[in-house]
């Protein structure tokens, strides 16, 4: 069977539970379709680099599929059902990667930082960064407004 | 040198070799060393990277956008 890696991006007004009940829910899809899902990780609510559906932020959840195209097809179909489900991408790969992907590497690290952020920003593109934080706080205020 | 006004030092892939990093659309963060200030994907004759990983690359950058792991275009 052809190997696949899945990704799925939730709306972010559902909870984490939810979240891991909707790849369950597609776990299940696969596997009565003769297909198994051999590994998959919850990325969390990562914020978007754009708005889909008027959101800004999104779960990220992945999974390695082993599956029959056919299977594939009907989670897919699924998917574009299913109302909380804002994007998914699949793709097929050659082989999966057994150890947690970067995503998940990234978010322990991330973290890290978080606990000692005041020492300094050592990220890649503090520009970049600092307009989206600004777009936050722009966002802020827009509620504070409207209340 | 001095017969060369221009002399550029031979570049290097930096996806080949040794523990080169894999071209991964997850893998955001190598990714956005690849693009530009606005979110372009920048061009190999100016990272270095071979025309094969480059064709990699992008397909990486590519579905990392769409997935809204990076940015179309930054204003």
């Amino acid at each position: 069977m052809p190997l696949y890696e899945s990704v799925y991006i939730a709306r972010p007004d559902i909870s984490a539970t939810q979240v891991e009940a909707l790849t369950a829910d597609m776990t299940k899809i696969l596997e009565e379709n003769g297909g198994k899902v051999t590994k998959d990780e919850y990325w969390g609510l990562k914020s978007l680099a754009y708005r889909i559906k008027k959101n800004r932020k999104g779960h990220y959840s992945l999974m390695n599929i082993d599956a029959p195209a056919a299977a594939l097809i009907e989670m897919e179909r699924n998917m574009r059902l299913h109302e909380d489900v804002l994007r998914y991408m699949s793709i097929r790969v050659e082989e999966h990667e057994d150890e947690p992907s970067v995503m998940m590497q990234s978010k322990s690290s991330r973290d890290d930082r978080d606990r000692d952020r005041g020492r300094g920003n050592d990220d890649d593109r503090p520009k970049a960064a600092a307009s989206a934080s600004r777009e936050d706080t722009s966002a802020a205020d827009d509620k504070e407004t409207e209340e | 040198m001095s017969r060369r006004p221009f002399f550029r030092r031979p570049k290097s892939c930096p996806f080949s070799g040794e523990n080169a990093p894999k071209i991964d659309y997850k893998n955001v963060k190598l990714l956005q060393r690849f693009t530009s200030e606005r979110g372009k994907i920048v061009p190999s004759r100016i990272t270095a990277v071979s025309a094969k990983k480059q064709r990699e690359l992008a397909t990486a950058i590519k579905r990392a956008r769409n997935l809204a792991l990076m940015p179309f275009i930054i204003n």
